[in-house]
């Protein structure tokens, strides 16, 4: 299991909302987690995917997604 | 003259600001077969103007829940 931070553009809680609900149902591997922070615009997922395919997952949204790197 | 385009209406749950409603618009607006949509954060509805021919109702609705947010197909009551 890897942890990996994204930057993603939240502006609201709508916007936090659609990222947590589209992780809910796409990061289903079991182990995995994600804690989605509107304040500071950042995402962090702790999962066995690559983070290209996370960063695919995120951008499913329509908000600018950009990978900070591995906590 | 036969209009192909038809128009129906999306109800969105989970939209709480303009950026909302901008995302959707932009995004589903992009597909082809979509030749408009509007989307009213009040009524929490998009009304949208598609050609059944290139694109299906499912597949808008299906579009916008991928987006994280939950759609349903308003059927007009005839």
């Amino acid at each position: 299991m890897t942890t990996h931070e994204y930057k993603v553009e939240m502006t609201c809680s709508g916007c936090s909302g659609a990222v947590t609900r589209i992780l809910t149902k796409k990061l289903t591997e079991p182990g995995s987690s994600f804690d989605v922070d509107l304040e500071n615009k950042k995402v962090t997922i702790t999962s066995e995917l690559p983070a290209d395919t996370l960063t695919e997952m995120l951008k499913k949204c329509g908000k600018e997604v950009s990978y900070i790197g591995v906590k | 003259l036969r209009k192909r385009t038809k128009t129906a209406k999306i109800s969105i749950e989970g939209m709480t600001c303009n950026s909302c409603v901008q995302t959707i618009e932009h995004q589903i607006g992009s597909y082809t077969g979509v030749e408009s949509i509007n989307v009213s954060l009040d009524n929490k509805e998009a009304t949208v103007d598609y050609n059944p021919e290139l694109i299906t109702l499912d597949s808008i609705k299906d579009a916008i829940e991928d987006m994280g947010f939950d759609a349903a197909i308003n059927h007009p009551s005839l």
